[in-house]
């Protein structure tokens, strides 16, 4: 697995490569890097925020960028940079709740399914139909309006809409790896169906589900901005982006900041998801070598 | 034979995850802990309206007879009374959809026609300056708002350079034509009224572009990967080696199998287009289906909400079934099994 | 390569046969008129007055039926009503169809006679006449839909209580619990709109008296008719060719729907519309000075007010209502926040009607609101508000207001936390008498005090004072009879009384009086709003 060599035939560090093979391309770099700062923001926002994001200070509103205020004010004077920061944790928190319940939900059906075949997997596989034939935003819009607007529904709303993929993914690789070798050779050893699961099916069906995981953090944190736009998310006073986008938008003629600003972060976390997702795909899949 | 058994074997299965969709969005829209008559009605409404409007929407009915009542009704092809509008649901969404299919039309077509150039484009010259254009769109397209895109070009081109309008389907003083379809395109063509045609085609150029964006991106990925796993090939190798033209053809070979994946994704690209465009209409005045099922889940009008979904829900699957219809038709091998 | 072409082209045909087979599906619901008439131009862009707003509580624009603003706006400018407001003064009455009228005491009711003018005619060409008007309040009566109640509650009217007793002759008999002079101004609304009996009785169906028709089409005696309603997207009137008075100077009034006021302002500075109704306060301001634009403004009715719950423990007491009312920083509001667009008024009838008091005593005073705390001795108080979702009257965000309601109360120790609703999910918890705190908005049912007086202070009649768990009988009782009172200086007495009672004991924050912002083309003359809530499309040019 240690090719160390990609299919243009350059050679990077042996080493790092062989141990990390997703180092390989310069693109994964700047991804992890970016994805490594979001997150330090979201973590140490408090630190860094020159202001409160929720302290309004009517005398100084819709300030273009300045010195004073790096990105600007908002029509209630508060500061967009600060307000941009916190609005990291929060998108990077819906990313993780959403990926990892919708994921580990999924995963786990996806398991079962595969698995147990015959009725239960039938049934299972009939409900994620179900799940993905909704369009989502459309999903989660019925859900985040019957529960009513928050950011808590509407991280419930996203995971119903994501897990589906998740199932039929890991019951797919469950379906290809379970007549492997290795599970008849540890069932004649006498393992228990759940030991041959979790050691032997898991970590091998869990590649393309990381790189799913990836797309999806993206996926989910513009999904999140989306649902908050049309006012089924997180609520004003909160400094989501998409909240931020939202409230900027009837000023977009005189003070276009207001809605730039987050659109921007939006773009930059998401792409490095992005970039992240092609690049664990590649490192997976390294045969079909189409990064460079 | 095989292909009647093949049909319906299909259909028993759309059918079997419209129930299921049918009884999830019923579950959904019933657990409000707000009252539909109250959102209609409003503030001055006396508790005597109120109660009226519930007996008049089957609110005042257990759950369970409410679902059978509205499934009786779907086959009779009622889809029942939207509580906001007081029109029936059916109506409603017939007047919505056409719109938002012109606008996914639309945007799939630019998809498609600037998606698979692109992508062949940049695996053709792959690691050099147009690669690298493609992959840089295509990732801008996968990671941004459709919603902020949509803000940013009606202020660049309606407003700052005013050179293509701000929302709406036509021009204000251009009647529509007459309806056949109710996508103002075909219809004007049908018609004959250039009109119309012209102020249609112009008012469609932000919305499906801001609402292709997305899908461009992910068909131009698509295709480029297929190329570059095609043009890896053993054949390929070979063409080169044995010189330029033989490479040509066979770099249409290598095109026709690149495609298969993206026809494969036409239906899902679909489905993901009827997703955007709630917000892209939103953000363009745009008086379709998206705009319909926000208004609708914001006023707890589960009759239409449930309308909606129902509705777009049996997009994708229809859709994919008439892309396995049609290979099914055309390619001989999967006839013989 | 050409069969993947080919694959491709094929998904698209059948798609698009599927779509064409939809399409005499979507016919039906195309009023007929729409397909072959739907030409706004009786003249074309230079003649007609394009609107852009939103409409998205268009619901119907059947005078029975219709309640919301955008139906009112249209309809008023279709149907006539007996008697109306001119322009807009909201005190005097003036004929409309009716040229004279009286009342008399008839014992056990009041006797309400009305002369119709002569000569007047519906579009159809038929002529007006009171079988019309009988047919018309009596089926508004029967339909019973939301504004109904204005007839059968306020009015207390039957259905046999209207007679026409010649054909130019409508006699109403109201009972004598009921108001003569509520009752004119309940007429000037457009449930008082009459509409030509003989034509909807040929298009009732199934007993709807004709809603279904009406719902889009019109059958009026105003200045306009309605020329089609495609919904969602915009409705079209144009003039009454038989009207008979003078014929108004725009032949069309487009009304479109376009819910983002960025698009509408963009759409008035491009021309593309006329009039923008959707505005903020900042947009109005960019707009000044602008080539080809002008901003107006007119009152509104409204009041936007934070209701208390007096029966949620600390706010059932006195002093800490009083505290909350004195720590808001309304010049702030109005000044920073509306930018102006907001008259500072505290009682609660609004300014524009009689019986309205100036009084307004309460303006951001930390250190009293924190004795009156003190004083009320209730320890820390930590509250839930709910704040609706969108965009509030007067052009600002609700979400903003509420924040700054949040923190001017955090300066005197008060917690609040916002929780923001969709307007349905907060107006169930609020008629429930759920709610602690809550940000909403009034606006009277007709100009008349009473139509705020009674619903803030009566218990009984489950209105705003049900809301907020307050159950004061004399204070009801002086507003019941204060409606009741005939002479104009001893009512505005009675109400000076009441309003000041209210101030400093009821359960209401009230913020500001709302202004209506309109964006106007500098060419747009004689649009003069009504704070009723709509304009006459017939004195408008352009």
């Amino acid at each position: 697995m240690a090719e160390a060599f990609t299919a243009t035939g350059r050679l990077r560090s042996a080493r790092l490569v062989a141990r990390a093979p997703i180092l390989r391309s310069p693109l994964n770099v700047v991804a992890l890097a970016i994805i490594a700062i979001f997150a330090l923001c979201a973590v140490f926002a408090p630190l860094i925020a020159p202001y409160d994001p929720l302290a309004q200070a009517l005398g100084s509103r819709l300030e273009p960028p300045s010195p004073e205020h790096w990105l600007g004010t908002d029509q209630l004077g508060r500061d967009i940079f600060s307000r941009l920061l916190y609005g990291s944790r929060i998108s990077l928190v819906i990313g993780i709740a959403v990926v990892a319940s919708a994921g580990i939900f999924g995963t786990f059906v996806g398991l079962i399914a595969g698995y147990a075949g015959g009725l239960v997997d039938e049934a299972l596989m009939r409900l994620t139909e179900v799940f993905l034939a909704f369009p989502a935003l459309i999903l989660a819009m019925a859900i985040a309006g019957a529960l009513g607007p928050s950011l808590t529904n509407a991280i419930i709303a996203l995971a119903a809409v994501t897990w589906a993929i998740y199932a039929r993914l890991a019951r797919g690789q469950i379906l290809s790896l379970r007549r492997r070798e290795f599970v008849e050779a540890a069932r004649g050893i006498g393992a228990s169906q759940l030991r041959i699961i979790l050691r032997h099916l898991l970590p091998n069906a869990v590649a393309p589900l990381m790189v799913q995981a990836s797309f999806d953090m993206g996926s989910v944190i513009i999904a999140a901005a989306g649902l908050s736009f049309i006012g089924f998310g997180a609520q004003p006073p909160t400094p989501e982006w998409g909240v931020m986008i939202s409230e900027g938008r009837n000023f977009i003629s005189t003070q276009p900041w207001l809605s730039l600003f987050p659109g921007l972060a939006i773009l930059l976390a998401v792409g490095s998801f992005n970039l992240l997702g092609d690049g664990l795909r590649d490192a997976f899949d390294p045969r079909l070598s189409r990064s460079d | 034979m095989r292909f009647v058994g093949f049909l319906l074997r299909r259909i028993v299965g759309i059918a079997a995850v419209m129930i299921g969709v049918s009884v999830i969005t019923f579950a959904i829209s019933h657990v409000v802990p707000a009252d539909p008559a109250v959102a209609a009605l409003g503030d001055h409404a006396t508790d005597a309206q109120i109660a009226a409007f519930r007996a008049e929407y089957h609110l005042d009915r257990p759950l369970p007879e409410q679902y059978v009542t509205y499934v009786v009704g779907i086959l009779h092809g009622d889809l029942g009374k939207s509580i906001r509008t007081r029109r029936a649901v059916a109506d409603d969404l017939a007047d919505s959809f056409p719109a938002t299919l012109e606008l996914s039309f639309a945007a799939l077509a630019i998809s498609l026609l600037v998606g698979i150039p692109a992508g062949i484009w940049s695996a053709i010259y792959r690691g050099r300056v147009p690669d690298v254009i493609v992959r840089v769109a295509a990732l801008a397209g996968g990671s941004l708002p459709v919603f902020w895109l949509g803000l940013i070009v009606i202020g660049l081109f309606y407003y700052q350079l005013g050179w293509l309008p701000g929302g709406g389907r036509l021009d204000t003083f251009v009647p529509p034509p007459p309806t056949r379809t109710g996508l103002y395109v075909v219809d004007s063509l049908l018609a004959l009224d250039f009109d119309a045609l012209r102020s249609s085609l112009i008012h469609l150029v932000l919305p499906s572009l801001t609402l292709g964006y997305f899908s461009t991106a992910v068909i131009a990925r698509m295709t480029r990967s297929s190329m570059l796993e095609v043009l890896g090939q053993d054949y390929m190798r070979t063409a080169r080696a044995k010189g330029l033209a033989e490479r040509l053809i066979v770099v249409r070979h290598g095109l026709r199998n690149a495609l298969i994946p993206t026809v494969t994704i036409i239906g899902l690209t679909f489905g993901s287009l009827l997703s955007g465009a709630v917000l892209t209409e939103t953000i363009f005045s745009w008086p379709g289906l998206g705009r319909y099922a926000t208004a609708s889940a914001i006023s707890l009008d589960f009759p239409a909400v449930l309308g909606v979904t129902l509705l777009a829900a049996i997009v994708y699957p229809v859709a994919n079934l008439a892309v396995d219809v049609a290979y099914y038709w055309l390619d001989p091998r999967i006839q013989r099994g | 390569m050409f069969r993947q072409l080919r694959y491709t082209s094929i998904v698209f045909a059948v798609v698009l046969l599927v779509a064409a087979a939809c399409g005499p599906a979507a016919n039906p619901s195309a009023s007929p008129g729409a397909s072959a008439s739907a030409s706004p131009s009786a003249g074309g862009a230079a003649s007609t007055l394009v609107i852009d707003q939103d409409v998205s509580d268009l619901i119907s624009l059947d005078p029975a039926v219709v309640y919301e603003f955008s139906g009112v706006l249209l309809a008023h400018n279709v149907y006539d009503t007996l008697v109306r407001f001119e322009g807009t003064d909201l005190s005097t009455i003036k004929p409309g169809l009716a040229t004279s009228w009286d009342t008399k005491d008839a014992g056990t009711t009041w006797d309400m006679t009305f002369k119709l003018k002569t000569g007047q005619k519906f579009a159809s060409g038929n002529a007006v006449t009171a079988d019309d008007v009988v047919y018309s309040f009596q089926r508004a009566i029967k339909l019973n839909k939301s504004p109904a109640f204005l007839f059968t509650d306020i009015a207390q009217l039957k259905a046999e209580s209207i007679k026409a007793s010649d054909p130019s002759t409508v006699v109403i008999s109201l009972p004598k619990t009921a108001s003569p002079a509520a009752f004119l101004t309940i007429l000037t609304f457009t449930l008082g709109g009459v509409v030509d009996s003989k034509e909807v009785k040929t298009k009732e169906t199934g007993g709807d008296s004709g809603s279904a028709y009406l719902l889009d089409h019109s059958s009026g005696s105003g200045p306009y008719v309605v020329d089609h309603w495609t919904k969602n997207a915009e409705v079209l009137l144009k003039t009454n060719p038989n009207y008979a008075g003078t014929k108004p100077p725009l032949s069309g009034i487009l009304v479109k729907h376009v819910p983002e006021s960025t698009n509408q302002q963009f759409a008035l500075e491009k021309g593309d519309a006329d009039v923008a109704r959707n505005l903020t306060p900042q947009q109005i301001s960019a707009l000044q000075g602008k080539a080809g634009v002008s901003t107006t403004t007119a009152a509104s009715l409204l009041l936007v007010y934070v209701g208390m719950n007096a029966l949620k423990p600390p706010l059932n007491n006195v002093n800490v209502r009083e505290a909350l009312r004195t720590a808001v920083d309304y010049d702030g509001i109005i000044k920073d926040l509306l930018k102006g667009n907001g008259k500072k008024i505290q009682g609660i009838v609004p300014l524009g009607l009689a019986g309205a008091n100036e009084t307004a005593p309460f303006q951001a005073d930390v250190a009293k609101a924190q004795t009156l705390l003190t004083q009320a001795n209730v320890g820390k108080v930590t509250l839930d508000f709910l704040v609706p979702t969108g965009t509030a009257p007067g052009g600002v965000a609700w979400s903003d207001l509420g924040a700054k309601l949040q923190s001017d109360w955090a300066k005197i120790g008060v917690t609040v936390n916002i929780k923001q609703q969709p307007t349905a999910d907060l107006l169930t918890t609020y008629r429930a008498q759920q709610g602690q705190l809550v940000l909403i908005n009034w606006g009277p049912d007709y100009p008349d005090p009473d139509a705020n007086v009674g619903p803030f202070t009566d218990y009984k009649a489950k209105s705003i004072a049900y809301r907020n768990g307050w159950d004061d009988a004399a204070i009801a009782q002086k507003g019941r009879d204060a409606a009741l009172i005939t002479d104009p200086a001893k009512r505005v007495a009675a109400y000076k009384d009441i309003t000041d009672y209210v101030l400093h004991n009821g359960p209401y924050v009230i913020l500001y009086q709302p202004t209506e912002l309109f964006g106007l083309r500098s060419n747009v003359k004689g649009f003069n709003w009504s704070s009723i809530g709509w304009v006459d499309f017939a004195s408008v040019t352009k």
